[in-house]
């Protein structure tokens, strides 16, 4: 495994496991269990601790040619994966309001930052996710 | 990305050539080993340049290193 190879696996467990918190937050808020504002929270610390591990433990690497044509394509491609993620994410959360509240009600003004944040996490999510599919996850192609 | 119709010899060169490591080719055309692997199992088609760099190291044409199958 290479560097955005390591890098990437970090963040898709790493926000794969925030979300799921996240969701689950959501459901004990709804349920009214008291402990999900520490849940949220948890939720975010978790997502946003991908790129803290991978700040201190994926070094550069050392080797003489640490990319080529073949990773920058691969990046590339994942940069296009992450735009398209984020294109998809802001009409979601853009028509998802009125589909479930209806077109008579409101959303506080929190929900315009959380938007921005939620657009870069899936914006990550999904070049982390492109880059593994498209190295093969770290298997025969990838080689270790 | 992959071109499967993309054939190569690349395997055989190597050991042709004083069982070159893929490592030690990498470094000829600079490139990572990965990239190599990628290249030898067929799942990526290398950009022309990097195609010629491959041949000059085996000392051959790049028709002796990668031949397309149609089809």
């Amino acid at each position: 495994m290479n560097r955005s190879q390591k890098i990437s696996l970090t963040l898709v467990i790493t926000f794969s496991l925030g979300l799921f918190l996240g969701i689950t937050a959501i459901v004990m808020r709804r349920s009214g269990v008291g402990v999900w504002k520490i849940a949220l929270a948890f939720a975010v610390a978790i997502a946003g601790s991908g790129g803290i591990i991978s700040l201190i433990f994926f070094r550069k690497d050392k080797a003489a040619t640490t990319h080529d044509e073949r990773d920058e394509q691969i990046w590339k491609n994942a940069h296009l994966a992450g735009f398209g993620a984020v294109y998809l994410y802001v009409i979601l959360m853009s028509f998802l309001p009125i589909g479930i509240l209806g077109e008579e009600a409101s959303i506080p003004v929190t929900w315009c930052p959380g938007l921005l944040i939620g657009a870069g996490f899936s914006q990550v999510f999904a070049q982390s996710l492109a880059i593994l599919i498209q190295y093969g996850w770290g298997g025969k192609d990838g080689g270790k | 990305m992959a071109g499967n119709e993309l054939r190569n010899q690349i395997r055989r060169l190597r050991f042709d050539n004083g069982e070159m490591t893929q490592q030690q080719l990498a470094d000829c055309v600079g490139v990572t080993r990965q990239t190599i692997i990628a290249i030898e199992g067929g799942k990526y088609a290398p950009s022309l340049p990097l195609a010629f760099r491959i041949a000059r190291v085996f000392n051959v044409t790049i028709e002796q290193v990668f031949h397309y199958e149609a089809g």
